[in-house]
């Protein structure tokens, strides 16, 4: 026996990356507020843009991961990839509802009205809500290996839909939406883009934090059962 | 040798749905009174509803769609079918692949009764050239209908509550299907007769398909994998 509390495996990287993610959150709210330059047409609600496409974009690699581990646990059946693929998908949910609350925001100051329905990205992402929503629903009607299969199967199938509602946007044509990121490039000067990338370290940081804190959770709560059943059978 | 198998498989289920015609006169009949409501439910006298014509006709067979997707594992389930498909040699991509076909089937005899009704009171113009463009798109919403919904319900057979999991499952993965597809029928139909945004409404159905076949194909044989 090791001397001191014992640790669960993972917990040293959950203190580290939820050090980083605060660290790097506290550094990108004082340099998207403090020193970032306000924006000459849109003014401070520009702002809100650092948080909501850096979210959006830690979301979209919340459910890509969730994808992996589904494949992973169809190829392996291994519990560890269910755990990691219904915590990405937690996080990724709790993301995107802030992604379309904080678009809301964005639209009540850009275009006067909290929704706008002809805009197909505002919208879709709604869908993707709903649909990792309905991932939940689904894990919780279904028993134990076939919750983790199902689970797995529509972690991969939502993932599919992730880059049909980015298709919908240019099939529809929006020009409501303001597109940051075309084809050329950013679609920004570089002292906004600084910002921009740290703010997007600091919500992909979080995620992994958010994602190593569950993980250990998960953990602990199995050593626990494991413990409980053993003082149970002596 | 699998060909043979998939064609015995939906040749199974079309002679089931034709002896007992139970799946397939509901789906249009539900389809017929969906219109009516919506309709209805739209409540304008004289107003001109010809800008919702794709709204309309998808909308309604969406919901279509998850009454006949929700109905197509009903006698494999009740009658037991399912447990001799799943002891014998057939493997698990021809059993999910046979069923899309059967669902595929089931919405084009569906939209064969419900797309010249809709062109009877909403379509501008050239009547069989724009009710022919419609059915382009249809069937290629029918193949994304057809790909996810065997899918979804598949995940949905042997859930608690399963009739009411299928739609919250099944709806959101179709709303792109909607979008594209009443975009698609508008733009022929109802609205400037715009060929070219017909064509990309119709490419981003194809996409689906396409996306959709990869998962299909990939996730088929895990469904049933007890």
């Amino acid at each position: 026996m090791t001397e001191g509390p014992a640790r669960m495996p993972g917990e040293r990287a959950a203190v580290i990356w939820g050090s980083i993610a605060t660290l790097l959150v506290v550094v990108s709210t004082i340099g998207i507020f403090l020193v970032a330059p306000e924006d000459a047409d849109q003014g401070v609600i520009q702002r809100i843009f650092y948080f909501h496409v850096a979210i959006a974009i830690a979301s979209l690699v919340a459910f890509a991961v969730a994808c992996v581990a589904g494949i992973l646990y169809l190829r392996t059946r291994n519990d560890r990839w269910d755990d990691v693929g219904e915590a990405s998908i937690r996080i990724g949910l709790l993301f995107s509802v802030l992604v379309v609350i904080t678009g809301s925001i964005w639209a009540k100051a850009s275009w006067g009205t909290w929704w706008v329905w002809s805009d197909p990205r505002l919208v879709t992402y709604l869908i993707v809500v709903l649909i990792y929503a309905a991932y939940f629903v689904l894990r919780s009607s279904a028993e134990d290996d076939r919750k983790m299969r199902y689970s797995a199967i529509y972690a991969i199938a939502g993932f599919a839909s992730v880059p049909l509602s980015f298709y919908s946007v240019r099939v529809a044509e929006s020009f409501v939406h303001p597109v940051v990121f075309t084809s050329g490039g950013a679609n920004m000067p570089g002292s906004m883009l600084i910002w921009f990338v740290v703010s997007q370290a600091a919500m992909l940081a979080l995620f992994i934090a958010l994602l190593e804190v569950d993980l250990v959770g998960r953990r602990s709560e199995r050593a626990l059962r494991r413990l409980a059943l053993r003082l149970e059978g002596t | 040798m699998r060909r043979r198998q998939l064609a015995a498989l939906v040749r199974k289920d079309l002679r089931l749905e034709l002896r007992t015609r139970e799946t397939i006169v509901a789906m249009v009949l539900f389809a017929i009174v969906m219109l009516a409501i919506l309709q209805f439910g739209f409540g304008t006298r004289d107003d001109d509803l010809t800008r919702f014509v794709g709204g309309l006709m998808w909308v309604t067979l969406a919901f279509t769609a998850v009454l006949g997707v929700g109905r197509s594992y009903v006698a494999e389930r009740e009658q037991r079918v399912l447990d001799g498909l799943l002891v014998s040699p057939v493997p698990r991509v021809v059993m999910m692949s046979a069923k899309a076909i059967a669902i595929f089937l089931y919405m084009t005899v569906v939209e064969v009764v419900v797309i010249p009704l809709v062109g009877i009171f909403f379509v501008k113009g050239p009547y069989w050239e724009s009710i022919g463009w419609i059915a382009i798109a249809a069937l290629l919403a029918n193949l994304c209908i057809a790909l996810a919904g065997t899918l979804f319900s598949g995940l949905a057979l042997f859930t608690r509550a399963r009739d009411l999991i299928l739609p919250v499952l099944f709806l959101p993965a179709l709303v792109p299907v909607v979008i594209a597809a009443a975009g698609a029928t508008y733009s022929v139909a109802g609205g400037p007769h715009d060929m070219s945004e017909w064509r990309g409404y119709c490419l981003f159905l194809l996409a689906y398909a396409i996306l959709f076949s990869l998962v299909s194909v990939a996730t088929y044989d895990a469904v049933f994998d007890d």
